[in-house]
């Protein structure tokens, strides 16, 4: 369309010529003619410029007026770095948390499995609201129940976690988290292999030939890789199987294990007890719709299962408990404990990003009155309202794009450490990593808060003159331009005031865990996993129980251990199931009143002495309670004080309510009562816990070494001394007590700390904000404050006054943020089921935290403000 | 030579230039430089439109459609490009004159309130 630039040269070439032509013919010179026509053409380059800009889009005027724009507003911002580095380094924190958290949830809760057809699957789970179990799995007897009844679901896989001792693969014997899975999990689930092949229908039933499948994190991470694995022998136990093949990289679902395997592999899953125990629930289920079938036919058909089911056996089923079936599809099962966590994060993530934005636009708008001079000026050479306003859109592209760009930078670091938060309730969270998505969220949040503060500075308006400030460029401050400042410092402080005692909350939270008196001495004692060599079965076994003792014994003849103890459980990391039923002499329960409950546990002597627990009457267990001798128990002092309110605990009798004891009635005499010792709950609750002897129960296999120096040292001691007993016997995770209980402590720490990293950044944020206003507002106040301290205030009295400015924006914003805070609260408790508001403590050390804060930001300005000259003052205007 | 000195040549009104340019090759074809001089001596020298904005309106016309350039040759027997009206041209020409007499008439109203009375 556009003639090239031969063809305008030869149209103008042409015009020249003509116009040569005419005025030789009207008799002029030739030379004069053609200097004349020349000069009457005006400037030839201009004219064939202006003809391509003829030809040329729109759109390439306006990109081309932007670039002249953004070059203009770079230099302008060069010639404030301090504003401008602000702006971009508090844009950056608001927009590289919000990335960051973005990423995570994209991540967990919105990217489809790798499974196949993965809106297809289905979790099954059974639930009793009645006592509290959100996810009591299912029996054998159940899932086939189910299996058999149900055709909107086309097929059912099925899953359960045991640990099994493996031996093989180049390690030392040790006990690893398997999967026992029938022969139709994977075909369900939709997985393939990445080497060999994994299970089918083959694999399935008693008579099959033991196989298991490696899982991808286990095979790279402990194998490197190996592909020479499939085909090798690995001893399950006290049986063999064949590798068969490795799984692809999948979320691992409902366990993080290291083998899937099949039933033959896992003597428990052939016996009597799983298979026809209705009451014996290990078992987790899968389903994969069939064609045609929804989520809402299956859940139909499967509860309509369920509930004849429940009619059937009502035995196996207590009506308090009220057994109910839930489905959801697998993706949301997996996603659903991170996504409260996450969606709070994604709160407080946006909360910085109104407070970055907030900020900034007060950096803004202080800059715009600065400039209104300079505004005024382009005003009055022609510039519209239209070029201005793309002046400030350039700059503040400028700023948010720069602002944006450092921001993914700091997304990186981010996501690491909020997806090492959040893989505490995702497994998910660990395969997320900084993606695309993450620059649009980026790029989106920078056009926005551009935008936004684009438009935050007002425009030399036509109706009032703005000739008064154009030549001295002093700064003029409208009551409107300050109360505009201040709602914005406000807002910040307000938003910073809820992380901040949100953050608190949690501290506080924290630091009462940490400290919290446990009964027991953590520091000295060392706790060892010597899982007895199948899978706990055979426990009472007395050459089991002889092992261990002698171990035992060994280890006490160590150099520095002051003693040793066999238990069936490490406090804190280990757990048992709730309290049992129990019977005592001379008590019985009201009519309707619930009998009382109690923690079963099995110890040896010494233990008590171990740990640390005062004996509070009668004696500790000996060598001599054997299976042979009076059955004896030791109860803890809140078991003495609740049924014994008279304080004659001491050989009365009490003896165990439950099927697992079988149907005779077992009473054993009381012969001492300990402290308290509540190995369940991290703060101490009054813990009703009834011990009996390893010698007449039998032993699990964790070990308590109470160490004179550090523990730690001990271990390889420890470890060479099982050796030499046995070469199969696992010795596994040895740790202090101290450091497991931590270890459960750390989710509550990584609260804390993201929370805290939140707060901090608002924190920031607001004293910058504050400092900002208040500088602002002195610098426009020079001569108001050269009059005053003309008329007599004194330098003190100006620093006292703008301090308190600082104060009065500081309190303003608590107030508000409190409130606010106190609405959301009240908002959230109706969609979320836990919501604590954070008590007297945190809230005002939130508010301390903001005042001193408000305090500190104040003092520079308030310093510059009492250190005016008064006559410098009066003369600047 | 010049019929007029430069102070009683007059500005042309904005806006206007595309209506003159069209109603200057309501006769014919032209090229550029007759379009101007036919300018200049159809207002007897009082209007003057300069290169610099003569030929960005002609290629502004063509690329609207209302004229079409074609290579010609000139009586001076030169080389040179042709404007010719267009359909579309001749029907922008019309409107443009109906929206220009409207505004004289009115202009003059204003000008003349006691004449427009009369009338």
């Amino acid at each position: 369309m556009c003639p090239d630039n031969d063809e305008l040269d030869e149209e103008i070439r042409g015009h020249l010529a003509i116009s040569v032509n005419q005025r030789i013919e009207r008799g002029e010179e030739p030379a004069a003619a053609r200097l004349a026509a020349l000069k009457e053409f005006g400037n030839l380059t201009l004219t064939r410029e202006s003809i391509q800009g003829v030809y040329r889009p729109r759109w390439f005027d306006a990109a081309e007026g932007l670039a002249r724009d953004i070059r203009f507003a770079v230099r302008s911002l060069l010639r404030v770095k301090g504003m401008a580095a602000t702006v971009i380094v508090t844009l950056a924190l608001g927009i590289g948390a919000n990335a960051a958290i973005f990423s995570v949830i994209r991540g967990v809760l919105l990217r489809p499995l790798v499974n196949r057809d993965e809106d297809r699957l289905i979790y099954i789970r059974q639930t009793a609201p009645g006592i509290g179990a959100t996810n009591m799995t299912f029996s054998v007897p159940e899932v086939n129940d189910l299996k058999s009844r149900v055709p909107s679901v086309s097929a059912f896989g099925d899953f359960s976690t045991v640990d099994l001792r493996l031996i093989g693969l180049g390690s030392e014997p040790r006990i690893v988290k398997a999967g026992v899975v029938g022969g139709s999990f994977f075909e369900v689930m939709g997985l393939r292999p990445v080497l060999g092949r994994l299970l089918d229908a083959h694999d399935d039933g008693p008579d099959a030939e033991g196989a298991a499948v490696l899982t991808y994190r286990f095979w790279s991470i402990s194998l490197n890789s190996d592909p020479t694995v499939v085909g090798k022998t690995i001893r399950l136990g006290p049986r063999s199987a064949t590798v068969v093949g490795v799984l692809e990289p999948s979320v691992p679902y409902p366990a993080d294990t290291e083998i899937i395997a099949n039933i033959v592999t896992s003597p428990h899953h052939l016996g009597a007890t799983m298979n026809t125990n209705r009451a014996h629930r290990m078992t987790e289920l899968f389903g994969r719709l069939a064609p045609g079938a929804s989520v809402e036919s299956a859940r139909a058909e499967l509860s309509a299962v369920h509930t004849a089911m429940v009619r059937e056996h009502p035995e196996s089923y207590s009506t308090k408990a009220s057994v109910q079936l839930r489905v959801t599809k697998l993706r949301d099962q997996i996603a659903s404990p991170a996504r409260t966590i996450l969606i709070v994060l994604l709160a407080a993530a946006a909360v910085v990003f109104v407070i970055a934005c907030s900020n900034v636009a007060n950096l803004i708008l202080a800059r715009s009155v600065r400039r209104e001079g300079e505004l005024a000026v382009r005003a009055a050479l022609g510039a519209g309202t239209g070029a201005l306003r793309r002046t400030l859109l350039a700059e503040s592209l400028v700023l948010c794009g720069a602002g944006a760009l450092l921001g993914l930078l700091l997304a990186r670091p981010f996501v690491a450490v909020v997806a090492r938060y959040a893989a505490r309730f995702s497994i998910r969270a660990l395969e997320v990593t900084v993606d695309s998505s993450v620059l649009w969220v980026g790029a989106g949040l920078a056009i926005a808060a551009a935008v936004l503060l684009a438009y935050v500075p007002r425009l030399p308006s036509p109706q009032a003159p703005a000739g008064l400030g154009l030549a001295t460029g002093g700064v003029r401050i409208t009551p409107g331009t300050n109360r505009r400042l201040r709602m914005f410092a406000t807002t910040q402080i307000a938003f910073s005031f809820v992380l901040l005692a949100g953050a608190g909350m949690l501290l506080a939270t924290l630091v009462a865990m940490q400290t919290a008196n446990t009964g027991v001495d953590m520091r000295h004692v060392l706790a060892v996993d010597m899982p007895p060599a199948a899978t706990g079965f055979g426990m009472g076994d007395a050459n089991v129980i002889g092992f261990h003792e002698e171990t035992g014994r060994r280890i006490a003849q160590l150099p520095g251990v002051d003693g040793v103890a066999l238990t069936m459980l490490v406090p804190w990391r280990d757990r048992f199931g709730p309290g049992i039923v129990f019977g005592v002499d001379g008590y019985t329960p009201v009519d309707g009143e619930e009998r009382p409950r109690a923690r079963f546990r099995v110890v040896s002597p010494r233990y008590f002495a171990v740990l640390g627990v005062p004996l509070i009457a009668g004696r500790d267990f000996t060598d001599e309670d054997r299976r042979d001798s009076e059955l004896v128990a030791i109860v803890s002092q809140t078991v003495a004080q609740r049924l014994f309110p008279n304080g004659d605990a001491l050989n009365r009798h009490m003896w165990w309510i439950d099927d697992y004891f079988g149907k005779v009635v077992v009473p054993r005499r009381i012969v001492g009562v300990v402290g308290d010792v509540d190995d369940e709950n991290i703060v101490r609750a009054p813990a009703m816990a009834i011990y009996q002897p390893v010698r007449q129960i039998g032993v699990v296999g964790r070990l308590l070494v109470r160490a004179a120096g550090d523990p730690y040292a001990l271990v390889p001691a420890v470890r060479r001394v099982v050796r030499g007993m046995s070469a199969d016997q696992p010795v596994e995770r040895p740790a202090t007590l101290e450091d497991i209980r931590a270890e459960v402590l750390s989710p509550d720490r990584l609260n804390a700390f993201v929370f805290s990293g939140f707060a901090g950044i608002a924190l920031l944020i607001a004293v910058v904000g504050v400092a900002g206003v208040l500088a602002f507002s002195v610098s426009a106040r020079t001569r108001e404050f050269g009059v005053r301290l003309a008329v007599g205030s004194t330098p003190r009295h100006l620093l006292a006054r703008v301090l308190s400015e600082g104060g009065r924006i500081a309190a303003i914003g608590i107030a508000a943020g409190a409130a606010g805070g106190y609405l959301l609260a009240r908002v959230a408790t109706k969609f979320f089921t836990q919501v604590e508001l954070p008590g007297m403590v945190p809230v005002a050390g939130a508010a301390a935290v903001l005042i001193a804060a408000a305090v500190v930001a104040s003092l520079m300005p308030a310093a510059r403000a009492s250190r005016v000259d008064v006559l410098q003052a009066l003369r600047s205007e | 030579m010049a019929k007029h000195s430069d102070d009683q040549r007059l500005e042309l009104l904005q806006g206007t230039l595309d209506m003159l340019l069209l109603r200057t090759l309501q006769w014919g074809p032209r090229h550029g430089h007759g379009i101007g001089q036919t300018i200049r001596a159809q207002s007897d020298d009082l209007l003057r439109v300069e290169t610099g904005s003569l030929y960005p309106a002609l290629h502004r016309l063509v690329k609207r459609g209302w004229l079409k350039a074609e290579w010609g040759v000139s009586e001076a027997n030169q080389r040179a490009r042709f404007y010719q009206l267009t359909a579309a041209g001749k029907a922008q020409l019309s409107r443009e004159r109906d929206r220009w007499s409207q505004l004289v008439d009115a202009i003059g109203r204003v000008m003349n309130p006691a004449r427009a009375s009369e009338e």
